[in-house]
C-alpha cells in the first residue's frame, strides 16, 4: 500500500462533510438571497408599517425577561451555593425543572387560569368587585413573567456553576480590606462571575427572541411571530425573508456575545480554587424564608402547571381522550423525532470527527456552519427549507422529508454539543495504538473510536429526539396535511381554548422532557 | 597542581554492541517535514541490531518523538529511508501503514483502551490467533509483568505503574520485531519510575526484545540503553554507547545535556593545553596559541583544603550521597566538584584543586567554533 491510509479514508469523509455543510447552509443562504433581491418596495413597506413596532416589542421583551431572570436566577443560585438549609440538595435540582415545561404549555395553562371566566378571574371578581380587571397574561408584563419563569434556570445553572468554582479568597481579601459583606457581592463576587451570568442571559435572550409557542398563544407581536404570520396569513415569502434575516442577525449577535463571554469565563476560572466554600448554616427563620422562596418559584413555574395538567388530563381521559387518534399523534411524534435524531447523528458525526482529527480551516468552518442552526428560530428554519424546496424540488413539498431536513438544521447544534466533546476526549493515541496492534483504518473506527464515543452519541441522540418532540413552529408550517404531532395538538387545542383536551399531550411532552433535562444538567453538574 | 592525566577508552565489551547480530532497523538520512505540533528532524542515520535497546535522548522539541512516530508509520518522511528487517517501509514515496509493520508501541499516556478489560487490552493485537493460544499468551504476559489475576479489571481501576505494565504487555503480545517506547516513565512518580526502569530493563533483556526508548532524562538513558542517540534541534549530535557519551561527548551540547559540565578556557602550547588550573594534553594537535575550552565534570575535580590555595568555596549543595561544591578561581571562573557526603568545608574555605580526569575533552571556543579544530 503506497499512499497514506489516513488520507484515503479522509477523502470520502471530506466530501460527505462538504456536502452536508452545503445542505445545512443553502436554505439560509437562499432566504438571504430572497430578502436582498426582492422588491425594494417590500423593505420600505415593512419599515413604514410593522418593523419599528416589531423590533421594539422584541427588544423590550428580551430586556425585561433578562432583568427578571437575572434577579431570580442569580439570587437562587447564591442561596443554594452559600447557605445550608434542609432539603438544599433537592431544591438544587428542582429549580431546573421549569426547563422541562415548553413555553407554549406554560402559556396555555396561565392563559386559561387568568383568562376570562377562569378560576383566577372568578376569584378576582369576588374579591375586588365585578369591575376589577384581572392581570392579563397577554399583557407585556404577563408575557415577560411567563417567559422569565420558563428561562430563569439558564441563569441559575450558569451562575451556580460559576459560584461553585469561584475562589473564595477574593471575597475574603475584600472583607479584610474593610468592605462590608453586602458591598462585597456587588464589587467582587458579581464582577468575577459576570461572564457566566452574561452567558446565561444571552441564552435567555436567544430563547425569547426565537420563541414561537408562548408568543403565539398569548398573541404578543415579535419578529418570530411576524415571520409565521407573513408565511401563513399573507403568503409573502419575501417579507418573511426580510424579517427572518433581521431576526437571524439579532440572534447571531447574542450568540457571538455568549461565545465570547464563555471563552472569557474559561480564562477567569484558571485561577483555580484554593479554598472550598463554607456553606453558612441558617437558622429556622432563614431556612423557612429560603424554602418559601424556592417553593414559590418552583411552584408557579413548574408545580402548579404540572398539577393542572394532571388534573385536566384525568378529566380528559374520563371523556375518552386516549383514543386511537391520540395514539396516532404519539406515533407521529415518535416517528418524526426518531428520524430527525438519527439523520442528525449521521450528518453530524463526520463533521465532528473531521473537525477534531483534521482541524483544517475548511473542516472547522464546516463545523461552525453547522452550529449556525442555533441562530435560526423555528419559523425561520421552516421558511428557509420551504423556500428552497419549493424552488428546486417542489415535489417534496408536503412530505415528511422537508420536515426532517428542517429539524436537522435546527437541532444539529444541540447534538453536536454532545458529539464534539465525546470525540475530542478520545485521544488519537488510542487509534494509533490500535494501528500498531494490526488494525486497519476501518477496523479502528469500529473497534475503538465508535465504542468510545457511544455515550456522547446516545446523549446527543436523546437530546435531539426530545427537542424534536417539543418542536412547534417548523412542524406547524411544514407538516403534511393532517399529520399532527403531540406538540401540534397542544397548540391547536389550546388556541381553541379546549384546555382539557390539550392536557394529555402536554403532560406527555413534559414527562418525556425530563430525561433530556437530566442529561443536560448532569453534564453541566460535571463541568461545574 | 599537576593534573594526573591518562587516556580513556571505552570498555571493550561495549565496542560494537552485539556485533554480528542482524540489523533490525536502519535509518538512512531521514528527514521529516515540519507540521504543526511536531518538531522537524533532518538527516538522521542510525541502525539498531537484534536484542539491542536504543535510547533517543534530547530536550523537548528536539524531534525524538517525531523519529519514533516515523518509525511506527505515523509520520511520512520527506527525505531518506527507513528499513525494517531489510525492507524499506518509509521513504518519500513509500509509506507502509502502521498495522503492517509489526512494530509495538507504548505511548506516553499508555493509551489503554478504556472500554476494554486488562485481558482484552493485552489480547487486542492477537485477534487472528486461536482463542486457546490467545488466552495462554495473555496468561504468560500477565505473569511476566506480575499482574496475574487482574485481567478482569478496567484500566481506570489500575495504578499508574500497573497501567504502564499492561501497555507494555499489550505491545509485546503480538511479538513485534521492534518495540517503541515514548517517554514510558514520565507519568510515574520518581521512586516508581526507578523501580519500573529496572524491571523494564530486565524484561527487555530476558525476552531479547529490540527496543527504542525516547526520553529526556539522561539517567534513564544511561540505565536502560545499550546505545544512545543524542538529538538537538532535529539533528543527531552523537550516537554511541552510554560511557562514551558521558566521558567523551562530541559537542558542548551533549557534554552539558548528559550531566553537569564546566567549560574552562585554555590555550594550546605545543603538546599541552594551558588553563588556569593546570595543563592538559593537546590531543587534537591544535596550533600554538589556539583558544579552546576544556570540559570538566564535577567528579573529575577534588577540592583539598589548603591555606595557600587561591581558589575558594563559594557554595555547597548537600545531595545526600554527595556534596556538590561550587569553587571560584581567582579569575572569577566557577567550577564544580563532587565530594563525599562527609567531606564538609564551610563556604569561604581556601582550597586547591586536584584534577582526576582520565581523559580530556576539548571544544573550540565560541569565536572559532565554526572553523576547523
Amino acid at each position: 500500500m503506497v499512499t497514506t491510509l489516513r488520507r484515503s479514508l479522509s477523502s470520502p469523509l471530506q466530501w460527505i462533510t462538504l456536502a452536508t455543510t452545503a445542505l445545512l447552509v443553502s436554505p439560509v443562504a437562499y432566504i438571504t438571497f430572497l430578502a436582498f433581491h426582492g422588491n425594494a418596495a417590500v423593505w420600505r413597506r415593512l419599515w413604514t408599517t410593522r418593523l419599528p413596532e416589531l423590533l421594539w416589542n422584541t427588544v423590550a421583551l428580551a430586556m425585561s425577561v433578562s432583568a427578571l431572570t437575572f434577579v431570580v436566577g442569580f439570587s437562587l443560585a447564591w442561596l443554594v451555593v452559600r447557605y445550608e438549609f434542609p432539603g438544599r440538595r433537592i431544591w438544587e435540582w428542582a429549580l431546573v425543572l421549569p426547563l422541562a415545561m415548553p413555553t407554549y404549555v406554560l402559556a396555555y395553562v396561565y392563559a386559561h387560569l387568568f383568562g376570562m371566566g377562569g378560576p383566577v378571574d372568578q376569584w378576582w371578581h369576588s374579591v375586588f368587585g365585578p369591575d376589577a380587571r384581572t392581570p392579563a397574561p397577554q399583557s407585556f408584563t404577563g408575557v415577560s413573567i411567563i417567559m422569565a419563569l420558563d428561562t430563569f434556570p439558564f441563569v441559575y445553572l450558569l451562575a451556580r456553576g460559576a459560584l461553585l468554582t469561584l475562589n473564595v479568597s477574593y471575597e475574603e481579601v475584600a472583607r479584610v480590606c474593610g468592605v462590608p459583606p453586602w458591598q462585597t457581592v456587588w464589587r467582587v463576587t458579581l464582577p468575577l462571575i459576570r461572564p457566566a451570568v452574561v452567558a446565561g442571559l444571552a441564552l435567555v435572550v436567544l430563547y425569547v427572541i426565537s420563541d414561537f409557542g408562548a408568543i403565539s398563544l398569548l398573541r404578543y407581536q415579535t419578529l418570530t411571530y411576524a415571520v409565521y404570520q407573513q408565511m401563513t396569513g399573507r403568503y409573502d415569502q419575501t417579507a418573511a425573508g426580510i424579517l427572518s434575516v433581521l431576526l437571524v442577525v439579532m440572534a447571531l449577535l447574542f450568540l457571538v456575545m455568549e461565545r465570547w463571554f464563555r471563552r472569557r469565563s474559561r480564562f477567569y476560572q484558571t485561577s483555580g480554587r484554593y479554598k472550598t466554600i463554607q456553606r453558612r448554616h441558617c437558622g429556622p427563620v432563614g431556612a423557612w424564608a429560603i424554602t418559601g422562596l424556592a417553593t414559590l418559584v418552583c411552584g408557579i413555574a413548574f408545580g402548579l402547571p404540572a398539577a393542572m395538567l394532571l388534573y385536566w388530563s384525568v378529566a380528559a381521559v374520563d371523556q375518552g381522550a386516549l383514543d386511537t387518534r391520540f395514539i396516532g399523534f404519539v406515533w407521529n411524534s415518535a416517528f418524526l423525532s426518531c428520524m430527525a435524531a438519527s439523520c442528525a447523528i449521521v450528518v453530524g458525526l463526520p463533521l465532528a470527527y473531521l473537525a477534531s482529527r483534521r482541524p483544517t480551516r475548511l473542516n472547522l468552518a464546516c463545523l461552525q456552519a453547522a452550529y449556525a442552526g442555533y441562530a435560526l428560530p423555528g419559523p425561520v428554519a421552516a421558511l428557509a427549507v420551504l423556500a428552497l424546496f419549493t424552488a428546486f424540488v417542489p415535489f417534496l413539498y408536503g412530505s415528511v422529508v422537508i420536515l426532517i431536513v428542517a429539524y436537522v438544521i435546527h437541532f444539529l447544534p444541540a447534538g453536536l454539543q454532545s458529539l464534539e466533546p465525546a470525540i475530542q476526549q478520545v485521544t488519537p493515541n488510542l487509534e494509533e495504538a490500535g494501528r500498531t496492534l494490526g488494525l486497519r483504518t476501518r477496523e479502528t473506527l469500529w473497534l475503538i473510536t465508535l465504542p468510545l464515543i457511544r455515550n456522547g452519541f446516545v446523549a446527543g441522540w436523546v437530546l435531539m429526539f426530545l427537542q424534536t418532540m417539543k418542536e412547534l413552529p417548523a412542524t406547524l408550517l411544514l407538516r403534511p396535511v393532517g399529520f399532527d404531532t403531540l406538540a401540534i395538538r397542544v397548540w391547536l387545542e389550546a388556541s381553541e381554548e379546549y384546555y382539557q383536551l390539550a392536557a394529555p399531550s402536554a403532560l406527555l411532552i413534559v414527562v418525556l422532557s425530563l430525561p433530556a433535562l437530566l442529561l443536560l444538567v448532569s453534564r453541566d453538574w460535571r463541568t461545574a | 597542581m599537576e593534573p594526573r592525566i591518562g587516556t580513556w577508552s571505552p570498555p571493550s565489551a561495549f565496542g560494537e554492541p552485539a556485533a554480528g547480530q542482524e540489523v533490525i532497523l536502519q535509518l538512512r538520512n531521514v528527514s521529516c517535514g515540519y507540521e504543526t505540533g511536531r518538531a522537524a528532524v533532518s538527516d538522521i542515520s542510525f541502525s539498531v541490531r537484534h536484542g539491542e535497546v536504543l535510547c533517543l535522548l534530547g530536550p523537548s522539541g528536539c524531534g525524538k518523538t517525531t523519529i519514533l512516530r516515523a518509525i511506527a508509520g505515523f509520520e511520512p518522511v520527506t527525505h531518506g529511508s527507513i528499513s525494517l528487517s531489510g525492507q524499506v517501509v518509509s521513504s518519500p514515496n513509500v509509506l507502509i501503514p502502521a498495522e503492517e509493520r509489526h512494530v509495538g508501541m507504548v505511548f506516553q499516556e499508555y493509551a489503554l483502551f478504556p472500554h476494554l478489560r486488562v485481558g482484552h487490552n493485552i489480547a487486542f493485537g492477537l485477534r487472528r490467533v486461536p482463542r486457546a493460544q490467545r488466552n495462554a499468551v495473555v496468561e504468560d504476559l500477565l505473569k511476566l509483568i506480575g499482574l496475574t489475576g487482574l485481567e478482569r479489571r478496567y484500566p481506570h481501576e489500575l495504578s499508574g505503574g500497573q497501567q504502564q505494565r499492561v501497555a507494555l504487555a499489550r505491545a509485546l503480545a503480538p511479538q513485534p520485531v521492534l518495540l517503541l517506547l515514548d517517554e514510558p516513565f514520565s507519568n510515574l512518580d520518581p521512586d516508581m519510575a526507578t523501580r519500573m526502569r529496572q524491571d523494564l530493563h530486565d524484561l527487555l533483556k530476558r525476552t531479547k526484545t529490540t527496543a527504542i526508548l525516547v526520553t529526556h532524562d539522561h539517567d534513564e538513558a544511561f540505565a536502560m540503553a545499550d546505545r544512545i542517540a543524542v538529538l538537538n534541534h532535529g539533528r543527531l549530535e552523537q550516537f554511541d554507547v552510554p560511557e562514551v557519551i558521558y566521558h567523551t561527548p562530541s559537542t558542548p551540547f551533549v557534554a552539558d545535556f548528559v550531566g553537569h559540565a564546566d567549560f574552562l578556557p585554555g590555550m594550546a602550547r605545543g603538546e599541552r593545553i594551558c588553563t588556569e588550573i593546570g595543563e592538559f594534553p593537546n590531543l587534537k594537535r591544535l596550533a600554538d596559541g589556539a583558544n579552546v575550552v576544556v570540559m570538566i565534570r564535577p567528579d573529575d575535580i577534588h577540592v583539598v583544603p589548603d591555606k595557600t590555595g587561591n581558589a575558594h568555596v563559594v557554595g555547597r549543595q548537600f545531595k545526600g550521597s554527595e556534596n556538590l561544591y561550587t569553587v571560584q578561581l581567582p579569575s572569577g571562573q566557577v567550577l564544580h566538584s563532587s565530594e563525599g557526603s562527609l567531606h564538609i568545608f564551610p563556604v569561604g574555605t581556601a582550597v586547591s584543586l586536584r584534577i582526576l580526569a582520565t581523559h580530556t575533552v576539548l571544544f573550540p571556543t565560541a569565536e572559532n567554533r565554526d572553523g576547523p579544530t
